[in-house]
């Protein structure tokens, strides 16, 4: 007898979003990524679409950053020292789109001035021909100082900008509107709170194809299952219709794992936890595979071996035989 | 082009307009003056006007009863001028002065028809007794017990002091003394004599609420049962702890118990010595007295120690507390006075629920109510008069002006009412007492809160925009906020503002109360659209605006109609039971009743809390008659 596999019937679907602009679209990108379009929950093909596959982004300073991992500086070694370099590195290491953080300081100390940020922003466009996401050091003052400017230098490019928080939207947003950008909305991994925010910038006028929701996790073992969670419960709200939480989702493994102390610590810890280099680089890419079974759409990694290691589960999960 | 005749009362100006045009315009053209404090949205319902003919249809009614509109009444922002029309502009003052007298709280009736020999435990006889004589040798007391017998008291109870002063009370009134009894609830037989005077006692009772944040007290005359005068002021505990849970912490530690007992007696003493300069009654004259309140704080009113209460599995040592006298219990009334606090249901349902059930009347009715009491804790109760289910939620003080930088109690020179201009933001308010604002209390704050946002000026968490063209909103030393009342207007002479930490007390204090009645309607199975009648206690203002209430996601979108607000239940309910024995023990079975449900036992309650951190709430389709208003506005 014939097993009838029970199917879920969704209503609604996640929202397509397109990062970057080419030059027909008002930017100067050589490619574009679209990513959400799900009309299922993850991957579960026999019950609806995934047209399109998680975006792998590599991380990406504009300049190198003081508190990476030696493991890290010596995947990318001297690329570090120029964003232009690394941007190249990280597009020739399979990325699909470049993530570029600034910092809240310049390398000798001083805090960091808009025409760098600018100046950084410009060679690093210059330098690749993928998407960009400019995100700013992370403190409101700073990030409205600095990525007001950056979306006026790159306007009509298509940037994901951020950080917008609850706290700390609508500069950013507002300069996302007048120089047709997109924002990061990061919500501290509640799903109500990941729906408000989509609400408050939407009210400001942003369409919702220029919204990327950040509903924020964390590292494998440290707390990656509220994260998968929460995760699941904004897709699930998605597919019954909820219109404020259908945004493709963001997330960043590369920044989890790196912090985590397993990935962290090379010495003093049980012999049993094996190779430093392989456990460091097995938490990130196993983080970033779990993300990608809850939903996610935009993945940030930091280190090229984990990048090369993660797009082959994606390939995996696209291939015909893993379907029903 | 049509064009109408206006004819403006009482100026009696004439003006030409065409067809569509708004009476706020015409009067406007005439360079006339209204009043549109809300920008001319028909929002405030500052603008009314009377108007003669049929020139004029409204095109909103919102603001108006029927018998505004029979009467004649229109919103001059709301009325489109269609023929020729007389238009009378009332003086501001008196428009609204009318629109206070309909809302404003009432004198406290009495909530049944009194009759004290029925209902009353404590009771004022005048007595006769027999003479002592040579013959008739018996002592005083057999004497008086004989008397008493006769009344159909079987067996008295005379504490020492009274027969201290017996002999003498009874030789100085000639043997016809005034007394004062406290008869058994049980089967009536047994006595026990408080007072006793050669002159007349009239019997004087208190009904108290002890609020976490609000004490109240009731002066009730027990021979009529009217209310004499009555007082209400913040809970001086305030300052060891804004809710129960820092209080009974702080009762933990070193002498808490006592000093958190002796607070609350100096703001009960406080209340009574106001209540002697208006009423003349002496502390001692004071007979019986009635209280409710939550569990926390009757265990702190007796010193027990309320530790237990704020542990899992939140046990209180008594719900059901025993009658004690004034004496012991160092309350500066009659010493021989019984104190008689009301019986809670649990550790986060107390007594002023039970109190307030019994006063809203919910267990007379067959229709699915909900009942919120709005304090410090948010406690509600759904049911019938068959069932009920109760839950309590940690509201904070702000609905009560506590917590919030420049709130108040309701009282003279509050800010009751706020209106903003949704183009200029500028604000227009209403004072209690009609005098200079010193503050804005509980009701003003749910107003403002309403008003900014709706107009705009914060965001739907709350976040003022300090990129609005307006020196309303400026950055404080308390963050953003947005400046009500300017120094030059205000009593203090000290600008009068709201911040972004009030406004996020009020949003957590909004969003725990909404959060606690819609998980205690689905633990039922229950929609809240089923509920047919809302009953909204709480003494957070001389009135509260429904709709403002709804628009803020504090109650739920339903029709205006199924709101009642009934000011403080809890010293209502303490009131009924005070004045009858029969409201007393039915206030005992409303706790036995009620079903309580423990709403840290999972983690719905806090989903539903976060959804309601938003206004009016994340799921805006819960609320449709404010995303009418809010996508009309923006």
């Amino acid at each position: 007898m014939a097993i009838e596999i029970p199917k879920e019937k969704w209503t609604s679907a996640v929202r397509e979003v397109t990062l970057g602009a080419t030059s027909d679209q008002g930017g100067t990108r050589k490619s574009t990524v679209t990513v959400g379009g799900a009309t299922a929950l993850p991957y579960l093909h026999f019950e609806g679409k995934s047209p399109n596959r998680p975006a792998l982004a590599l991380e990406i300073r504009d300049r190198k950053p003081g508190d990476w991992s030696p493991i890290l500086l010596e995947a990318w070694g001297e690329a570090m020292e120029d964003p232009s370099e690394w941007a190249r590195a990280a597009e020739a290491a399979g990325a699909d789109l470049i993530y570029l953080v600034l910092g809240s300081t310049t390398k000798d100390g001083a805090r960091n001035t808009i025409k760098n940020a600018t100046a950084t922003v410009r060679k690093v466009l210059d330098s690749t021909g993928l998407p960009l996401a400019v995100i700013g050091p992370g403190q409101a003052e700073m990030d409205n100082e600095l990525i007001v400017p950056v979306a006026e230098e790159a306007k009509g490019e298509r940037l994901l900008i951020g950080i917008c928080e609850e706290k700390n939207y609508r500069t950013i947003v507002a300069a996302a509107l007048a120089n047709n950008h997109l924002v990061q909305s990061k919500t501290p991994m509640d799903v109500n709170l990941s729906k408000q925010l989509v609400i408050l910038i939407h009210d400001m006028g942003l369409p919702l194809e220029r919204i990327i929701m950040d509903p924020t996790t964390g590292a494998l073992g440290y707390g990656i299952e509220y994260g998968y969670s929460v995760m699941e419960r904004l897709r699930l709200a998605a597919l019954q219709g909820d219109k404020m939480t259908q945004q493709p989702m963001f997330v960043n493994p590369g920044e989890e794992a790196w912090r985590v102390k397993e990935s962290k610590v090379g010495e003093g810890v049980p012999e049993h936890w094996g190779d430093w280099k392989r456990r460091a680089l097995n938490w990130e890419a196993i983080t970033a595979t779990t993300l990608i079974l809850s939903g996610a759409d935009i993945l940030i990694l930091r280190h090229p071996e984990t990048l090369k290691r993660v797009r082959p589960v994606i390939d995996e999960l696209y291939k015909p035989e893993s379907t029903f | 082009m049509t064009t109408h005749k206006v004819t403006l009362l009482p100026s009696e100006k004439e003006i030409e307009v065409p067809t569509g045009t708004l009476i706020s315009e015409a009067i406007q053209n005439a360079d006339l003056e209204i009043a549109q404090p809300c920008g001319g949205q028909g929002r405030c319902g500052r603008c009314a006007v009377i108007i003669d003919g049929k020139g004029a249809r409204r095109r909103s009614t919102i603001r108006l009863s029927s018998s505004d509109v029979e009467a004649g009444y229109a919103l001059a922002c709301q009325a489109v001028i269609e023929g020729d029309v007389k238009v009378t502009i009332p003086e501001q003052e008196r428009v609204i002065r009318r629109l206070v007298t309909d809302k404003s709280a009432k004198k406290i009736q009495l909530p049944f028809p009194y009759d004290p020999e029925s209902m009353q435990t404590v009771r004022a006889f005048h007595i006769t007794l027999p003479e002592p004589t040579l013959d008739d040798n018996r002592d005083d007391v057999s004497r008086m017990e004989t008397t008493l017998s006769t009344l159909g008291y079987g067996s008295v109870e005379i504490p020492l002091p009274m027969l201290r002063k017996m002999g003498g009370v009874l030789r100085q009134s000639n043997w016809a003394p005034w007394i004062l009894l406290e008869i058994d609830e049980g089967e009536g037989q047994r006595v026990r004599m408080i007072d006793l005077s050669s002159k007349p006692i009239r019997p004087i009772g208190l009904a108290i609420d002890i609020g976490t944040t609000t004490v109240t007290i009731y002066l009730v005359d027990l021979e009529s049962g009217e209310v004499i005068n009555q007082a209400a002021e913040y809970n001086n505990q305030i300052a060891h702890g804004e809710d129960v849970i820092s209080r009974i912490i702080f009762a933990g530690k070193g002498e808490g118990l006592n000093i958190l007992g002796q607070r609350i007696r100096e703001t009960i003493h406080t209340l009574l010595e106001r209540l002697q300069k208006r009423t003349g009654i002496e502390l001692e004259n004071i007979h019986k007295v009635t209280i409710s309140g939550n569990t926390t704080m009757i265990h702190l009113f007796l010193k027990i120690p309320p530790e237990s209460i704020r542990l899992t599995p939140y046990i209180p040592v008594v719900n059901q507390p025993f009658r004690y006298l004034a004496s012991d219990l160092e309350l500066h009334v009659h010493p021989l006075a019984s104190i008689d606090c009301l019986p809670g249901v649990a550790s986060y349902v107390g007594a002023d629920i039970s109190a307030g059930v019994l006063a809203c009347g919910l267990t007379e009715s067959e229709e699915l109510t909900l009942f919120i009491d709005v304090g410090t804790n948010g406690e509600t109760v759904l049911g019938t008069k068959d069932w009920m289910v109760t839950c309590a939620c940690s509201a904070g003080p702000a609905f009560e002006g506590a917590g919030v930088v420049d709130g108040m109690r309701a009282t003279q020179g509050a800010i009751e009412e706020v209106w903003v201009h949704s183009q200029t933001f500028e604000p227009s308010f209403r004072v209690i007492g009609d005098v200079a604002p010193k503050g804005i209390c509980g009701s003003g704050l749910i107003s403002l809160l309403a008003e900014l946002f709706v107009t705009g000026v914060i965001d739907r968490v709350g976040n003022v925009k300090l990129d609005l063209d307006t020196a309303r909103v400026r950055q404080g030393s308390h963050g953003p906020e947005y400046v009500l009342a300017w120094g030059e207007e205000t009593e203090s002479g000290k600008d009068i503002a709201i911040t972004k930490v009030d406004i996020e007390n009020l949003m957590r204090a909004k969003a725990a109360i909404y959060a606690g009645f819609s998980v205690l309607a689905s633990s039922v199975g229950l929609d809240l659209s089923d509920v047919q009648r809302v009953l909204v206690g709480g003494s957070f203002g001389q009135y509260i605006n429904v709709e403002k209430a709804i628009q803020i996601g504090l109650l739920p979108d339903l029709p205006w109609d199924r709101f009642t607000f009934l000011g403080n239940t809890s010293v209502l309910g303490s009131y009924m039971a005070l004045l009858s024995k029969s409201a007393r023990e039915q206030v005992r079975q409303i706790a036995e009743r009620m079903t309580y449900i423990e709403l840290s036992a999972d983690n719905e309650f806090f989903n539903a809390f976060t959804a309601a951190l938003f206004l009016p709430h994340t799921e805006i389709n819960r609320f449709p008659s404010v995303a009418e208003v809010w996508e009309k506005q923006t």
